[in-house]
């Protein structure tokens, strides 16, 4: 049965793309195959309860996920099914290139929408740092990747059944892991954030953080940033970058400081629904994208708003 | 890496440096030549037009391959009053066999990249992206140039790096620019769909207008040029920095009026604006060429020497500067040692006849520098037009009356003989 | 010790325009470039052959006969020697072609220990091509490096993966994808630009490589290529005081209920 066989290491996307992964199956009358790695038996019920009809549960010694890679490939290929969908961590899209390679299939990256038109299956991702919008008809087997949080997770449903077949699976050792050190999260989750701030290269030093800071106070926001302030200056973590290749985010309000909106970054904020630039360049193409937008110095824009705002 | 030595290096790949390393690399000549933009072409003010028998001297039939927008076909002057304007359109007909000399509008980036491209295919070696900071010299001669922390030595450097270059300052055959000896250009490229460029000037698919602008500056000194390019406008004034001072504008407000007066928008209305710069021009012709062009190991070429004439109607830069590039390398290539060369240039350019155009023109700035050539005038001569097609069932006055009635309305009997004195000498 | 460094020429996006009144994308006046993070690609490879004389740097590019141009650059930065598929179906290739195509050119040059990659191209973003020519030559990947360092055969990476840091060990050959956190690229300098145009270029063509036809048609089809519509209020205060433009912004944000 060629149905949709649906991977990600991380548990909670899995059951994102269970979502969409069920309902396109629904569409074309097909089952789910969902594929656990080191999980718990709890877990891969839950899968079940979420939607798939069968769930693979992955075992092996090596807490490195990557090292999976040949045997998750061989799941899939013993399944053949016409679609994979893996989550789009750095860690999925990892695995996902290698599989379509071994597999000579196709892979489309970051999916922002994944649907049945006439029978087949189309997505849409950007282009050009996301200048563009590309549709694309996928050729069958073809894996797709599609970022966490860009679909809830399924609904459980308890009464669902189906079966979970445990399999041991091979690790390739090639790749020895040393010290892994995980980045604490220091600010509040930027997904879910009401209000953002942006600061961009416009910052001249990084004690200037304060003035972002205080007006983020006022009006309750949290700080994100471009991708230059968070990995050239280290000004703020990783997690604090908005963008093609950082967080995608949903506010009511977006403000950028001294951001020249570059699309790669822009793309990242482009469903707030006000978006608020501040800038000192008339022409940057941050403006283009704003609602409202002030041409000016931002150490005299920012502290008079902070004055304003504060009386 | 083993210190090479060239025949000669060229700062600059603008039209003139790219001509002069074109006829240099094909007669065998070792050429280095140096740009700071990217590409050629990248930095340098696009639009504007170009005399094809320029591209003539550096090889026959050369202009075929060239990237060129549309063919000159009318020449137009246009003189703007606060309201209306006035147009003269002299049609200079469609056949571009027989017709010689001809003109083509050009945008620069890629006019210069393809020229510079041209230079890289007859064996000149091209180094783009690199600015050369200083000339050096060694026993009062100009042996090589420092790039960054590089330095690449040559027989002879020559100077094509434009209107302010400091290559010609470090030589210390240039000056600093006075103010009234350049003016001052912005110049935008707005975009419309080639059919609408023709229906709203009147011209068939490959042809094109040269326009000299008058007036609508704001009585700022200077004047407008608009070229149609093939799906392109280029839209510029030129203006002199001393009048922008006394008039406390800035040059981007008063371009924007010029641009939004009512009988230029509707030329450019629903454009979209794809570039848009600013750039200096040598304004004071042949007065302000500096006295020595060379020294020994180096020469200046181009804008970097002055050589731009700007009649008012007419602005040449582009094509003198591909003639002065040529005589560069005729110089070089007839030199019997590196010493001859700057005198050899000197007399090539007068061969080219360079030298004594620029002298004939040389009085010019004196009638463009006039302050009623950019008011007054245009205002006075769209009054008298306007006059001529007035008619409103009233009696109407005598010709002669009303239009000397108009004349010193703008200005005094004896200022119009003065300027038109000044003027005659100057011709 | 040979790397290879792989780099994409591409459309500089700055330079393509949405067709006003439409969402179709005019790219009559881009303009090429080397990928944005390729640069720090290339940087990369050749700083690790400035450490240490036994490691020969080389480029490898597919692209179609405008990529000439990129060889240039490319070798300006440091390569000693450049590689340049040459064929016009890069223009529609995909990850899976583009990663045969450069496979079968890694096979034909035959000497790589260490190749690498950027994340991800600019224009396509497709984050792929690394880690699939590792799959197709049967070597290990590390992806998303953001350092590294070779010693005796082989190669020590740091990761950095969303929520932790990893450090790794492969033997070589092996494949790497590079963030471009990993290091500044040069501005070449005039002795490094025309040393360049001196620099071998070797060129293949699709027919020189061992490839079936099937490997080089493209996964999926492309249906339409669209730009993104902005629909924004662009309300944007330039004129003014300070004081009268955070005015004017303070009642547009009140008005939208966001203070
Ligand atoms: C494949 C790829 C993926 C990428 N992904 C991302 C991504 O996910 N996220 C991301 O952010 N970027 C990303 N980028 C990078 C992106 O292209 C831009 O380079 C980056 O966003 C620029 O950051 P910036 O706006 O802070 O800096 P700049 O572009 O340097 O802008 C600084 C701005 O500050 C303004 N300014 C300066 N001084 C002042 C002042 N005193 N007052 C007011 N304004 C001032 C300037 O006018 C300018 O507009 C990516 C690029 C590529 C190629
Ligand atoms: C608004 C405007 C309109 C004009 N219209 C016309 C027209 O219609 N017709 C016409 O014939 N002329 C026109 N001109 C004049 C014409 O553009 C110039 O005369 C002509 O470009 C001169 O050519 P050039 O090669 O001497 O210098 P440029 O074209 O200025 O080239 C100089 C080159 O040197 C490079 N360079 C400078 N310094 C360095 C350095 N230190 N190191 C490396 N590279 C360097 C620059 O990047 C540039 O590419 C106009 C000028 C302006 C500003
Ligand atoms: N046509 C190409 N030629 C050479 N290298 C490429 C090409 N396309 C992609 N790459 C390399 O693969 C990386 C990832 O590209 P992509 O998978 O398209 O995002 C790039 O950063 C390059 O290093």
């Amino acid at each position: 049965m060629n149905g949709i066989f649906v991977y990600s290491e991380d548990i909670a996307v899995t059951k994102q793309l269970l979502n969409i992964g069920r309902s396109l199956a629904d569409v074309l009358q097909v089952n789910v195959t969902a594929l656990a790695l080191n999980e718990t038996e709890t877990d891969t019920a839950g899968l079940i309860a979420c939607g798939a009809e069968k769930v693979i549960a992955l075992s092996g010694s090596n807490p490195w996920v990557e090292s999976y890679a040949e045997s998750i490939a061989e799941c899939i290929a013993k399944e053949n099914p016409l679609l994979v969908l893996i989550g789009g961590t750095m860690r999925g899209k990892d695995v996902a290139a290698r599989i379509a390679a071994w597999h000579s299939h196709g892979l489309v990256n970051s999916a922002m929408s994944i649907e049945v038109v006439e029978r087949k299956l189309e997505t849409k991702r950007m282009l050009y740092g996301g200048l563009a919008v590309c549709k694309e008809e996928l050729s069958e087997g073809c894996i797709v990747t599609i970022d966490p949080r860009t679909y809830e997770e399924a609904a459980a449903d308890p009464l669902r059944n189906g079966d979970v077949v445990a399999c041991t699976a091979q690790s390739n050792d090639a790749v020895l892991v040393g010290g892994v050190c995980p980045i604490v999260r220091e600010r509040a989750d930027l997904a879910n954030a009401e209000k953002i701030i942006c600061v961009g290269r416009g910052l001249s030093s990084q004690s200037d953080m304060k003035l972002v800071e205080d007006l983020a106070e006022k009006i309750g926001a949290e700080i994100g940033c471009s991708r230059s302030i968070a990995e050239d200056y280290h000004w703020l973590p990783t997690e604090s970058y908005i963008g093609l290749s950082g967080q995608k985010v949903k506010p009511q309000l977006y403000l950028s400081i001294g951001i020249s909106g570059q699309v790669q970054h822009i793309v990242g904020a482009r469903d707030a629904r006000v978006i608020v630039a501040i800038d000192k360049n008339e022409k940057a193409p941050i403006f283009s994208a704003a609602d409202y937008g002030i041409v000016g110095d931002l150490y005299e824009i920012v502290p008079k708003l902070i004055e304003k705002l504060g009386k | 890496m083993e210190d090479e030595k060239f025949d000669v290096i060229i700062v600059g790949a603008g039209p003139a440096g790219s001509a002069c390393a074109y006829i240099l690399a094909r007669e065998g000549k070792s050429v280095l030549m140096i740009e700071r933009g990217d590409t050629a072409g990248s930095k340098n003010v696009t639009g504007g037009r170009l005399y094809t028998y320029a591209l003539e001297l550096v090889e026959s039939n050369l202009y075929k391959e060239a990237i060129l927008e549309r063919a000159v076909v009318r020449e137009q002057i246009m003189m703007l009053s606060d309201k209306t304007g006035l147009t003269i359109d002299y049609f200079a007909g469609t056949n571009m066999e027989e017709r010689m000399p001809q003109s083509y509008t050009i945008l620069r980036a890629p006019f210069d990249e393809w020229f510079a491209g041209k230079a890289e295919e007859q064996g000149a070696m091209i180094a783009a992206g690199i600015l050369v900071d200083e000339l050096i010299e060694k026993d009062g001669k100009i042996v090589g140039v420092k790039a960054g922390g590089d330095e690449m030595y040559a027989d002879l450097v020559i100077a094509a790096d434009g209107v302010n270059s400091s290559m010609a300052r470090q030589a210390g055959l240039k000056k600093e620019w006075n103010g009234h000896e350049v003016g001052i250009g912005v110049k935008e490229v707005i975009e419309l769909d080639p059919e609408t460029i023709q229906q709203r000037f009147n011209i068939g698919p490959d042809e094109g207008v040269a326009r000299a602008i008058l007036g609508g500056t704001d009585s700022v000194m200077g004047g407008g040029c608009l070229y149609t390019n093939k799906d392109t406008i280029s839209l510029g004034v030129v203006l002199s920095p001393a009048s922008l001072a006394a008039q406390k504008r800035s040059i981007a407000d008063i371009y924007q009026d010029f641009k939004m007066h009512p009988a230029i928008y509707p030329l450019i209305k629903d454009g979209t604006t794809v570039e848009y710069s600013a750039h200096l021009v040598p304004e004071n012709g042949w007065n302000s060429v500096p006295k020595k062009l060379y020294r020994d190991g180096f020469l200046m070429v181009g804008d970097a020497a002055g050589f731009v004439i700007n009649t008012g109607t007419m602005i040449r830069g582009i094509d003198l500067a591909i003639v002065s590039g040529v005589a560069a390398a005729r110089a070089v290539l007839k030199a019997a040692a590196p010493a001859d060369v700057g005198q050899l240039y000197m007399k090539e350019l007068n061969e080219l006849q360079l030298i004594s155009t620029m002298q004939l023109f040389a009085g010019w700035p004196q009638i463009t520098g006039l302050p009623r050539m950019s008011s007054v005038y245009p205002d006075l001569a769209n009054e008298m037009i306007g006059s001529l097609f007035y008619v409103d069932g009233k009696l109407p006055k005598r010709m002669d009356k009303s239009m000397l009635q108009i004349l010193r309305k703008h200005v005094g009997i004896g200022q119009v003989l003065a300027d038109a004195w000044k003027g005659f000498k100057a011709l | 010790m040979d790397i290879v460094a792989c780099y994409k020429w591409v459309l500089d996006e700055q330079d393509i325009k949405i067709v006003p009144g439409s969402l179709l994308l005019d790219t009559s006046r881009a303009k090429g470039k080397i990928s944005d993070y390729d640069k720090n690609v290339i940087e990369e490879a050749v700083l690790q052959a400035e450490k240490d004389d036994t490691v020969t740097v080389t480029a490898l590019t597919f692209g179609n006969a405008k990529a000439k141009q990129s060889l240039k650059d490319a070798l300006s930065r440091g390569p000693v020697k450049g590689y340049w598929v040459n064929d016009a179906a890069a223009d529609i290739a995909d990850g899976f072609v583009t990663a045969n195509v450069l496979t079968a050119a890694l096979k034909k040059i035959g000497a790589y220990d260490l190749i690498l990659f950027g994340e991800g191209s600019s224009d396509a973003y497709g984050q792929q091509v690394g880690p699939r020519v590792a799959a197709l030559l049967g070597i290990p990947v590390v992806t998303f490096v953001t350092k590294l360092e070779i010693s005796e055969g082989k190669v020590m990476a740091a990761r950095k993966i969303g929520d932790c840091t990893e450090d790794v060990t492969v033997n070589l050959p092996a494949v790497i994808t590079l963030l471009p956190e990993v290091c500044k690229p040069r501005i070449p300098g005039l002795k490094q630009v025309l040393g360049a145009s001196k620099k071998p270029v070797q060129e293949f063509k699709l027919a020189d490589l061992d490839l079936v036809a099937e490997n080089t048609l493209p996964k999926n089809k492309i249906k339409s290529i669209q730009g993104y519509a902005m629909d924004r209020k662009n309300e944007i205060y330039t004129d003014g005081t300070v004081d009268e433009k955070v005015n004017t912004l303070i009642a547009s944000l009140t008005k939208e209920g966001l203070l």
